[in-house]
């Protein structure tokens, strides 16, 4: 039937592009003309210098992006819920922002605002400030940032588990039983989001451990940065690290899916 | 234009949807298709609608074999039971679909539409989009749009079970004087026994894909045919008796028996409105509590030996029989079904 | 009642200040840099403000990257919308849920595959000495041009589509097709007259986001193409680690300005469509 016919040849032809890139990527990786089998590229990459030390400094990142993006957004979403909900077109202004600001637009502001920034205020307290926020070890600027940009995931993530959640019954009655407003806050609404949460948290580390032009373009050595100097010359030990960052996206989507699961 | 069903049975996977349903239905006659979910009722519709294709047996409109007549060539317009008015067209587009489909003209077109919405009460609401229309207004344009190629069949999928009940109420009797003013062959498929009484010319009883009695309503239910007929339609008493000949024993009364009975120890069954009950010190029962319904009230009485009877009792007397009051239970004189005995003096009420 | 309304008030103003540290956060994350880059492009040398730096980007090399990178995005969004629906199409009318959970599954990780991994993967299939280019003898260069770049955008364009395009199809009720049937219509007179024009806002609100993706896309052209196609993020990133003419200290600002306004308007079609959608198919 046409039906069938149409089916096969959409899905052939889908797994043929998608599937056939990546087979001869992971053989390229373990197969050599003349060494033949071996998964040396892949032992190459943790002794690559710089390997745990950018591994780390973008996990560190990830974390302060994970726990600030909560911090702001979670009070925000609540108060949408809660009594003011004239706030919830500047959330949603401000959750597009990022569509509309690419983020090489984006770093050209930052850098430029940084650059001017430090001229104006040389001769000033804040001057100290700037310089700090900029520490290569553990950028601020870098922080505030992927802030920006994971929050639409993070808004979307935790406002589709408010949804299922009927927080304004929640609270009151969490209230009138007695319930004080921090009680109410963790013990209540929080374990009621957990799945939103770590949908939030996943994909906000998802960002952090992909994005290479801002952090590139500011000189700073985050992992997915890592990735592209170290691959120099070396064409199966890039691919390898293309491989491994695949499969850190698959691996953390897989967790994702899987704090949803669980609490259902 | 009659419609008939020969021998279709259908099963999906493992489950048995139609096991060998055989049924005419008469031209211009409403008939209800009623039964529990998984009954194939549903089924049986789609069959018609061309919608399912049975595994074997044969649906014939007006005498013609359209078994295998696709879906979009067989004259039977169909009413779902929600959400579905094409959501980018306005009503007046929705109604006229068919013939746009058949490519006539906008004028044509345009002046059918207008004529079948003045049909469902409708008229004006032509350039409103869906989403924009209640619930009830939804199903009355779905009607329209149904009615507007002038079918031999109206199909009606449980059309009002996703409306409120006073909106299901008043658009089950429009359906009714409608179907009657065009004189259109129905299958009017619910599972709400309420409302297969109240419209239907008959009422087709399906239990597991198999037809378990057709009938005009007031027979299926004075004169169930079987006892799943009589539990499904109305609320039953289950009361404990004693077959003995032709009668059975039950509460000390003899009663005729309707039918065979299945044993000698055996339930009787019995509707509420056939219990009688009047106040006496030292009756065999008293009441536990006491539900008004405006014409008449439920009693459920408690009695003494065990086990529970419900019983109807006209409106006014709601305040002399007052729960805890000590009463005694006499039923009706009149012959009554029988079926094997499972619990003792245990009411059920009707499912949906 | 009195105390109700009170305590409503109250509730709103408390729920501004909840939401406080988020503004202040946005305004000075988000707001400096704007600010910066806006006025920064209407600067001209020796100070004061002019169109210069903008017009500037309207003349060659700038203007040919800005087109290219339009019409590439534009690719890419309309051969990712239409691909991407009949693959999702196909995958959700299987019937096989193993088939639909594996494939939502891998759109979800390779619509989140961009970057320079992404071109690493494509140059060792499809580049100079890829290993599909050595066995089918394609020659040089395959890869390097602005239909290579395409072809790698829509690797994660595709399933990006897949991902945004799945649950209007699941919203599209049987009950419609069914209905469109018992009225005599044919399987294409239902996509004409309500599939399609059902799906239409999805449609194009995803289209919008591959545009998005595609245009804003640096790092994997930076790796592939270098300067062989020019494009408009290729030229910021040069302009802003210096490599520029003098007296164009401000192009990165101006293009930059560009390239917001393009994607405000896109946005600008996106937005009221999405609502639209989620009407539909609520």
């Amino acid at each position: 039937m046409a039906g069938v016919t149409w089916r096969r040849l959409t899905l052939g032809v889908a797994a043929v592009y998608f599937l056939v890139p990546l087979a001869i990527a992971v053989w390229f990786t373990v197969y050599n003309e003349s060494r033949g089998f071996s998964l040396g590229a892949y032992g190459r990459i943790v002794s690559a210098p710089g390997f745990g030390e950018s591994l780390l400094k973008s996990l560190l990142l990830g974390a302060a992006v994970i726990v600030l993006v909560l911090l702001l957004a979670l009070p925000a979403l609540l108060a949408v819920r809660l009594g003011a909900p004239g706030l919830r077109p500047v959330l949603e202004t401000i959750t597009t922002l990022p569509l509309i600001v690419p983020p090489i637009t984006y770093v050209v502001g930052i850098a430029n605002a940084l650059r001017g920034g430090t001229d104006a205020l040389a001769a000033t307290p804040f001057w100290q400030t700037l310089i700090s926020i900029q520490d290569e070890n553990f950028p601020v600027v870098l922080v505030l940032a992927y802030v920006m940009l994971a929050l639409p995931f993070a808004y979307r993530s935790l406002d589709t588990g408010l949804r299922a959640v009927d927080v304004r019954t929640l609270v009151e009655a969490a209230r009138n039983l007695g319930a004080s407003w921090p009680y109410v806050l963790f013990r209540v609404i929080l374990p009621n989001l957990r799945s939103a949460v770590a949908g939030a948290s996943f994909l906000s580390l998802a960002l952090v451990m992909g994005e290479y032009t801002i952090a590139a373009l500011m000189g700073y050595r985050t992992f997915p940065v890592w990735i592209v100097t170290v691959s120099g010359n070396d064409g199966q030990l890039s691919v390898a690290l293309s491989v491994l960052s695949l499969g850190l996206i698959w691996l953390l989507l897989l967790t994702l899916s899987g704090a949803g699961r669980k609490s259902k | 234009m009659t419609v008939e069903l020969r021998e279709l049975r259908r099963s999906f996977g493992g489950t048995v949807a139609l096991d060998g349903l055989s049924l005419t239905i008469e031209q211009g006659e409403l008939i209800a298709f009623l039964g529990p979910s998984g009954c194939g009722k549903t089924t049986a519709l789609r069959c018609v609608a061309g919608f399912e294709r049975p595994d074997t047996g044969a649906v014939f409109i007006d005498g013609a074999d359209v078994t295998r007549v696709p879906a979009n060539r067989r004259d039977a317009g169909m009413v779902f039971q929600s959400y579905s008015l094409f959501p980018n067209l306005n009503v007046r587009d929705n109604v006229a679909f068919g013939l746009r489909v058949r490519r006539r003209s906008a004028d044509e077109r345009h002046s059918r539409a207008a004529e079948l919405l003045e049909l469902v009460g409708l008229g004006g609401f032509g350039e409103r989009y869906p989403h924009q229309l209640s619930g009830g207004q939804q199903q009355r344009v779905a009607l329209a749009r149904a009615l507007a190629l002038q079918p031999k069949v109206l199909l009606l999928d449980e059309p009002l079970s996703a409306l409120d009940a006073k909106v299901r109420v008043n658009l089950r009797e429009e359906i009714r004087r409608l179907q009657l003013e065009l004189g259109i062959t129905t299958i009017f498929v619910t599972h709400d026994q309420e409302e297969a009484l109240s419209v239907a010319d008959r009422v087709a009883v399906l239990k597991s894909g198999r037809l378990e009695q057709v009938a005009p309503p007031a027979e299926v239910y004075d004169r169930p045919a079987t006892p799943f007929v009589a539990e499904f339609v109305g609320t039953m008493n289950h009361l404990p008796g004693r077959v003995s000949g032709e009668t059975v024993e039950v509460f000390g009364q003899t009663l005729p028996l309707d039918g065979t009975a299945p044993g000698a120890e055996v339930d009787v069954l019995v509707r509420p409105e056939a219990v009688r009950v009047t106040p006496s010190g030292d009756g065999r029962g008293f009441i536990l509590a006491s539900s008004f319904r405006g014409s008449i009230a439920r009693l459920r009485v408690q009695l003494d030996g065990g086990g529970e009877v419900l019983a109807d009792v006209p409106g006014h007397e709601a305040v002399r029989l007052a729960p805890g009051l000590k009463v005694d239970v006499t039923l009706v004189e009149r012959p009554v079904l029988t079926a094997p005995r499972t619990a003792v003096a245990a009411p059920v009420e009707p499912v949906g | 009642m009195a105390g109700l309304t009170n305590s409503r008030r109250r509730g709103g103003g408390a729920g501004w200040l909840a939401a406080a540290p988020l503004l202040v956060v946005t305004l000075i994350a988000f707001g400096i840099p704007t600010v910066v880059l806006v006025v920064g492009a209407f600067s001209v040398k020796g100070g004061g403000f002019g169109f210069e730096n903008l017009s500037a980007t309207m003349r060659e090399p700038y203007l040919g990257a800005l087109w290219n990178s339009v019409t590439l995005s534009a690719v890419v969004a309309i051969l990712g919308a239409v691909l991407g629906a009949f693959l999702a199409q196909a995958v959700l009318t299987s019937r096989s849920g193993l088939l639909r959970e594996a494939v939502l599954t891998a759109s979800g990780v390779l619509a989140n595959f961009g970057g320079v991994p992404l071109a690493f993967i494509w140059i060792a299939t499809l580049g100079n000495s890829g290993v599909v280019t050595a066995a089918l003898g394609l020659g040089s260069g395959v890869l390097y041009n602005f239909w290579g770049l395409a072809l790698v955008y829509l690797y994660f364009s595709v399933p990006l589509m897949v991902l945004v395009i799945a649950p209007a199809l699941d919203g599209l009720k049987p009950q419609w097709r069914e209905a469109a049937l018992n009225n005599g219509a044919s399987t294409w007179q239902f996509w004409r007259h309500v599939g399609i024009p059902v799906l239409g806002p999805a449609l194009l609100g995803g289209a919008v986001l591959l545009f998005g993706g595609a245009f804003a896309a640096y790092a994997t052209a930076a790796a592939m193409v270098g300067a062989s196609v020019p494009l408009v993020t290729l030229q910021i990133a040069d302009a802003l680690t210096g490599n520029v003419l003098i007296g164009y200290e401000n192009i990165a600002l101006a293009l930059s300005l560009d390239m917001i306004v393009i994607a405000l308007l896109v946005m600008a079609v996106y937005l009221p469509l999405q609502k639209r959608s989620s009407r539909w198919l609520a």
